[in-house]
């Protein structure tokens, strides 16, 4: 992040931030044109979300798990779905989450990667042979008002490019960990997808497969950033 | 006689000594950057920073200070140097910044925001101020005794943050993630394969997230506490030392429940692990206790 609004636009545009940080953020970002993007960008996800219509279920599931859990229909009180529609957290489909995901991830995390000075990135985490000596450019960016799982799949590719065409320059053993790490997170996506498969309408799997799916882009710009610019 | 002054001449040569202090005054950051070995800060009561190395060959430790930054530097004549252990003496109001790649970082005793990022080390903090964050990727990250906006993060390793107050977040892949004897009023930590515990209070209006994929997720709760709780999980369990609203859940499904005034939002997700709610004093709570005794023995 390149400075220290960036982590609190969320907080920001919740009301969450105190009187003094909203003033303080809202003179920063005249000057900031990279948290101003950003912000508008957080904007226009809470605008589609709020767009989406809560839907009833069909027919009332309570009575049938609280016979399976042994609860009585009286305890109904303690699930309180009505304050959840209430003060929901934001739910998005997957396509949602994985283009908000890769809007800030793109955008936030990329950005201020390519555009770090000189200065700065000697001061960033090194490379596993010695210091970047000057910004890499990655083709990473994508649209996220376009088709989300493409725009996932060609900010994959494209981190995974720059990752082999650094493979040679970088310590075996972090290639190795590295690798290791993303076919772990590769086995929990296939894990959550296949679930999700079974259960297309459940929250937490798309939530839990979106958030895995970040996880692994994460990653691997954090590789993709270990390797020198030659 | 010959021979040993020759084989002398070259020990000089080969090995030198390097012992700098540079005055400091308050606002200036410590900036240091070493490709392999180890770097260790201390604390001392001196506006002054001292760096203390040995080095072999063609290797050099450069410091330079201008008015905002003191910058160490480990250089190889030809590539990255071989492997330096630098010894910094820095007084405790001093940022730091360290940076490494196969480099161990040490720090203790500072009261000042901290950075540290290293690919292939551990990397153990004693303190801390402010913006704290710590990063490595193959390497365990623990953080004891900090307060303020806390970030750890590994790739490969466990991330244990104790006795610290603030905001924490908390990342690995492949690792445990272990919130001991904290107090923080926003908690995020994540990781895909490992587990997750946190031991500290829930405090009124805060968040706290703790989500795995393949691990448990242990979680202290103590009597008076004011939370809405989500569960989530695919395949795992849910276990509670204490009487909730809901005592079950079905496959794939989740569920909310309420303590007390519901003021702190609580998500526990965990796809095919167990979520365990504990209560202080209780025999988990003091088998994780004795635990928490081993690690600090350990140290």
């Amino acid at each position: 992040m390149s400075d220290q609004w960036m982590n609190r636009l969320s907080e920001y545009l919740d009301g969450e931030l105190t009187d003094g940080e909203r003033i303080a953020l809202e003179a920063h970002l005249p000057g900031c044109a990279e948290c101003s993007r950003v912000l508008d960008d957080l904007r226009q996800v809470v605008a589609r979300a709020r767009m989406l219509e809560n839907e009833a279920p069909d027919h009332d599931l309570w009575p049938g798990i609280a016979q399976r859990i042994g609860a009585t229909v009286g305890e109904t009180r303690t699930v309180d779905l009505g304050s959840r529609r209430a003060a929901p957290r934001w739910s998005f489909s997957l396509p949602q989450l994985a283009a908000a995901g890769i809007a800030l991830v793109t955008l936030s995390g990329g950005a201020v990667w390519l555009l770090r000075s000189p200065e700065q990135q000697n001061l960033a985490p090194p490379s596993a042979i010695g210091p970047s000596a000057s910004p890499r450019a990655i083709n990473a960016t994508v649209n996220p008002r376009g088709n989300a799982t493409q725009s996932y799949a060609a900010a994959v590719a494209d981190l995974e490019r720059v990752l082999a065409s650094g493979r040679g320059q970088l310590d075996t053993t972090t290639i190795r960990v590295i690798e290791q790490n993303l076919a772990a997170i590769d086995r929990a996506i296939a894990q959550a997808q296949r679930a999700l498969d079974a259960d297309p309408a459940n929250l937490y799997l798309n939530t839990h497969l979106a958030e895995t799916m970040r996880r692994k882009l994460d990653l691997l710009r954090q590789a993709a950033a270990l390797v020198p610019v030659t | 006689m010959l021979l040993a002054l020759v084989t002398g001449a070259l020990a000089l040569v080969a090995t030198q000594q390097t012992d700098t202090s540079v005055a400091v005054s308050r606002g200036q950051r410590l900036e240091v950057n070493a490709f392999g070995g180890g770097i260790t800060v201390s604390a001392w009561n001196r506006n002054a920073v001292r760096v203390e190395a040995n080095t072999s060959g063609p290797d050099r430790v450069e410091i330079s200070s201008t008015a905002t930054t003191v910058s160490v530097r480990t250089q190889g004549r030809h590539g990255p140097p071989s492997e330096i252990e630098l010894k910094i003496s820095a007084p405790p109001w001093m940022a730091l910044s360290l940076a490494g790649v196969h480099t161990n970082v040490k720090v203790q005793g500072c009261q000042a925001p901290v950075s540290v990022e290293t690919v292939e080390g551990e990397v153990e903090v004693g303190g801390g101020n402010g913006l704290v964050s710590l990063r490595s990727v193959q390497g365990s990250v623990s953080l004891q005794g900090a307060k303020g906006r806390i970030s750890v993060n590994s790739v490969n390793e466990d991330v244990e943050v104790t006795k610290s107050t603030g905001d924490i977040m908390a990342e690995t892949v492949n690792g445990e993630i272990t919130l001991d004897l904290v107090d923080a009023t926003t908690v995020d930590a994540s990781t895909v394969n490992g587990d997750i515990s946190y031991n500290g209070p829930v405090r009124n209006g805060g968040r706290y997230s703790f989500t795995t994929h393949n691990g448990d997720i242990t979680l202290t709760v103590a009597d008076g506490t004011n939370a809405s709780v989500a569960v989530s999980t695919f395949n795992g369990e849910f276990e509670s030392e204490f009487p909730v609203p809901l005592s079950g859940m079905r496959k794939g499904k989740g569920f909310n429940f309420t303590l007390g005034t519901g003021s702190a939002q609580v998500t526990l997700e965990s796809f095919q692990g167990t979520i365990q709610l504990i209560r202080p004093g209780s025999e988990r709570d003091r088998e994780r206790e004795r635990e928490r005794h081993h690690r600090d023995e350990d140290h």
